[in-house]
């Protein structure tokens, strides 16, 4: 179980950096990541090689050099300019000394983790359907993964580049697309479908590595037959929702995915689906051990959503002490502005934590409009929080806004566009952010921080005492783990919607962190005037970088 | 009455078996539909035929009957009398056919097929409520008057071909993983399906298997025997092959396309106006080159492609513009800019400009305008597709 790595881990942090595989150390026997190595990523401070750094999805590094005492010494090391055609969501994989990253239209790029030259560039022009994204490349067996906007599956040769096969894995194209990073595991490459908000049906997939060949499906609503498809009136399952646009979290130990589902469709019209619309808004437990997925259990956090509020969060399994008691548990957090903290055997609910103003919970869309917050992209989005074992708290930003809110009498399905019963919300009033240290122990804040601006960059904790994350205005922030205070921060001026990474190269730990144009995710029209930032002016960016950040 | 159902019964599907599948396929879906329908005829027929007494085993009758049309996942079905049919009901398959996002030649065969499997619904719920015998067997015989169009005949295509003129003259004539060849020209292997523009125009069986059966709900009008291989003509088979000189289809294409350029209202001052209101609240997202930047692309090749395969018409981009845009601020501009930057996308699309204005209001006439690539178009930039707009 990831929790038992975690503890390991702990154990483990003072010899970290001497059990870490550090280029030196990798000989041409072992020249890629084996399913040994990804479940024990954790151990590993030289390399990025899961999403989130860890199968548990906990952006969270044991030991380190840089520490909440000389933090505010960190310097850029170097910065690559990368395709700007939309926003950067990228969480880079390291390698090696060899950084992947993606833009938002599907290019890869292979960096020289040292100084960010350029190894290798893959150029790519999808079919856009809805919004370009893209969060980020898998490592596999001397390959690199990417699934694109337009439905595509590409494994590419990590060395140079060339694509190794290519296949359609989106089961309808002209509505569903890919905007999730693919996860290793075993032999297959996990990947869920983005088609949420278009009219698609969500679906978790698994491809054989080695060939692309479809493995198996898992629908996110059940058909007719399979429990929970009572939830759903008459045929309104059919276009239900329940997309999978993020993250999933992995317990090796008891072959168990962690997957959150995406919010009900139409969006904003519910009378058209009556019932709770099983699965969507949900965390599901899926035991992957056979052939075929098997739920565990599940958690319903929003059940029958008329705002779009899904749990953007990916999960976060972890082990927390809560009162005193050791637990397993599992975190999400929902557009909705709510912070889960649930048992990671049961789906029991332990804490609900609000990280954003509330208002208009039990209300639906109507003709007119209805003030409800958080607004569309508010609470807490796709890059989620971190966890922290030496404070025993969760590190979690989120965005502070409402919205108007306005439904439609009929939603009519047409391949490629919009399935919404209404319209996405129109910004009302301010639009800020915070940045919350929740302690496990009580369901408490531990502190909390109020911001200028939407907090969408996902935490990254470090054991030595620092957390980072950024800011849609482009600030990079360190702060300290125990009190809130800002220990460091650098103004990228352009919009972060990224996680940042570590990795050490030449005996340096490293930083990185994603920024570019602002794109369509957030109604703050400051970002297109020239927002403050904590230096100087954001500058309403028309490039994309990638920057990398060393102590002197 | 009892004519029409016996003609029912022998119109639907000579023997074939269907096989056991994952995915339910179309062909086996309209097979199915047919034997729920066929079930439900049945029941009306046996409690018609027969002499049986009191109230509760006509309602019965009725009741298994709509059990057999509705299927379970309806509020029509009552389980406790039981199902004749598979459970799906003939509703329940024709609406799997339905839903998709392509059409196919046999698509309005199958929504007239629906709407009639809901006219003798509502005519057997009718008959649940009858007090009298007269009006219950009316009720019953408008009922089958509906399933004999829901089963329909070969020689029809269309609505009133029903689902036995879609098996016989179109591609759902296909069981799964059939070998399926041009329906032009004579065969050149069996056994296979000819296929011309989603119209069946014969099936070609080896003699040996031939006398074997005929394949599930295909119809014949003529039989061929060419050197060893039978070749079954679909009914409708000459308007099959007269898809395959490359004249009538040529025509075909040219009237679809002219139809739809020359009919997308706008005036050129609109388009004008437009490229502003584009600028200051739509480039952000969808580029200067209209290519798409953190949003798709909005104008040129691509796009008129992708919205023709998709089947977009104008209204489904009025109401995007409309109704949707801007991604962050919906319904925030005027109708007259709404109305504005819609003529500037479709002179960007290189649509002609015209003397009347593109509606500030929803207008029906929008459905009817299909979107893709304008024919004669010179587009200012060949590459992207796009015409200049001043």
């Amino acid at each position: 179980m990831s929790h038992r790595v975690i503890v390991l881990t702990i154990l483990a942090a003072f010899v970290a950096t001497i059990s870490a595989v550090g280029p030196a150390g990798v000989g041409a026997q072992n020249a890629w990541p084996t399913a040994d190595a990804f479940a024990a990523a954790d151990k590993d401070a030289a390399n990025w090689i899961l999403p989130a750094r860890n199968y548990g999805g906990n952006r969270y590094l044991a030991g380190g050099s840089i520490t909440a005492g000389n933090v505010g010494t960190l310097k850029k090391a170097w910065t690559v300019k990368v395709d700007a055609r939309g926003p950067l969501e990228v969480a880079p994989i390291v390698w090696n000394g060899t950084m992947y990253v993606t833009s938002s239209h599907n290019d890869v790029y292979a960096l020289d983790a040292k100084t960010g030259t350029v190894k290798w560039h893959f150029p790519y022009k999808p079919h856009v359907i809805a919004f370009s994204a893209n969060r980020g490349v898998a490592l596999g067996d001397g390959k690199v993964y990417e699934a694109t906007l337009d439905g595509h599956l590409i494994a590419l040769d990590a060395t140079t580049g060339k694509p190794a096969w290519n296949v359609v894995a989106a089961h309808d194209v002209s509505n569903t697309f890919f905007t999730m990073q693919p996860v290793p595991y075993k032999n297959m490459l996990l990947l869920g479908a983005s088609n949420g908000d278009w009219g698609g049906i969500g679906y978790l997939s698994a491809y054989d590595a080695a060939t692309g060949k479809r493995l198996w499906d898992w629908n996110a609503v059940p058909g007719p037959g399979e429990p929970g498809h009572e939830t759903w009136s008459g045929d309104s399952w059919k276009r239900g929702g329940g997309a999978i646009w993020s993250g999933l979290a992995i317990d090796p130990a008891t072959s168990t995915i962690y997957v959150d589902l995406g919010n009900p469709q139409p969006d904003f019209l519910g009378t058209i689906r009556k019932g709770a619309n099983l699965y969507t808004n949900s965390m599901v437990a899926l035991d992957v051990s056979g052939a075929k997925p098997k739920i565990k259990w599940y958690h319903q956090f929003i059940p029958h959503d008329t705002h779009d509020w899904d749990p953007a969060m990916p999960p976060v399994l972890f082990t927390g002490t809560v009162k005193g008691a050791s637990r397993n548990l599992v975190a999400a957090g929902d557009k909705g502005g709510n912070f889960w903290v649930l048992d990671a055997g049961t789906g029991a609910q332990v804490y609900r934590v609000a990280v954003s103003t509330q208002k208009g919970q039990n209300t639906q869309p109507n003709r007119k409009g209805d003030i409800a917050c958080p607004n569309t992209n508010g609470g807490v989005e796709f890059n989620g929080g971190s966890y922290m074992p030496e404070t025993n708290a969760f590190y979690v930003p989120s965005v502070d806004q409402c919205g108007i809110w306005k439904s439609q009498g009929t939603a009519t399905y047409v391949s490629g566009q919009f399935y919404l019963g209404g319209a996405f919300p129109a910004l009302y009033g301010p639009s800020t952010g915070y940045m919350s240290a929740i302690d496990i122990g009580t369901g408490k804040f531990l502190w909390r921080k109020h911001l200028a601006f939407p907090q969408i960059g996902g935490a990254l904790s470090m054991s030595t005492g620092v957390v980072f994350t950024g800011g849609v205005n482009g600030d990079f922030t360190a702060y300290d783990a125990k009190s809130g205070s800002v220990l460091w921060h650098y103004p990228t001026k352009m919009t972060i919607q990224a996680p940042a990474g570590s990795y050490v190269v030449g005996g340096k730990q490293y930083v990185v962190i994603a920024a570019g144009p602002a794109g369509v995710n957030f109604a703050d029209p400051r970002l297109n005037q020239g927002a403050p930032t904590l230096e100087g002016k954001y500058s309403h960016p028309t490039s994309a970088m990638i920057t990398a950040f060393t102590l002197p | 009455m009892h004519t029409i159902a016996l003609s029912l019964a022998a119109v639907v599907v000579l023997g074939g078996a269907v096989p056991a599948r994952s995915a339910p396929d179309d062909h086996a879906g309209a097979i199915a539909a047919l034997a729920d329908m066929r079930a439900a005829v049945a029941e009306i027929v046996r409690i018609e035929d027969g002499y049986a007494v009191g109230h509760a085993a006509y309602l019965r009758a009725a009741h298994r009957a709509m059990n057999a049309l509705v299927g379970r996942r309806d509020d029509g079905y009552a389980a406790s009398f039981g199902d004749p049919g598979d459970g799906v009901g003939t509703l329940g398959h024709l609406d799997r056919m339905l839903d998709q996002t392509g059409s196919s030649l046999w698509t309005p065969a199958v929504q007239g097929a629906k709407a009639n499997v809901l006219a003798a619904a509502a005519n057997l719920e009718s008959a649940l409520g009858q007090k009298e015998m007269e009006e219950y067997q009316a009720d019953l015989t408008r009922a089958l008057a509906s399933l004999a169009l829901v089963a329909g005949r070969s020689s029809e295509g269309g609505v009133l071909g029903g689902l036995t003129g879609a098996l016989a003259n179109t591609s759902l004539g296909v069981p799964a993983g059939s070998s399926v060849v041009s329906g032009c020209g004579s065969p050149k292997s069996a056994p296979a399906y000819g296929v011309v523009a989603g119209r069946l125009a014969y099936v070609a069986l080896p003699r040996s298997t031939a006398a074997a059966g005929i394949p599930a709900g295909l119809g014949v009008s003529r039989v061929e025997l060419l050197g060893d291989t039978v070749v079954l003509y679909a009914p409708m088979a000459r308007a099959a092959s007269a898809q395959c000189s490359s004249k009538g289809s040529r025509l075909q294409r040219t009237r679809a396309v002219v139809t739809s350029a020359a009919s997308a209202p706008y005036t050129a001052a609109q388009a004008h106006a437009g490229m502003a209101v584009y600028r200051r609240t739509c480039l952000q997202c969808h580029g200067a080159d209209l290519q798409g930047t953190a949003g798709p692309g909005v104008a040129g090749t691509e796009f008129l492609v992708n919205a023709q395969r998709n089947k977009w018409t104008l209204q489904d981009l009025r109401t995007t513009v409309f109704d949707n845009m801007p991604f962050s601020n919906p319904g925030s501009l005027t109708p007259k800019q709404y109305a504005d930057v819609t003529a500037f996308l479709l002179a960007a699309n290189c649509y002609p400009a015209g003397s009347k204005p593109f509606p500030q209001t929803a207008s029906p006439a929008l459905a009817k305008v299909k979107l893709g690539p304008v024919p004669g178009a010179k587009p200012a930039n060949p590459k992207l597709g796009t015409c200049a707009v001043k």
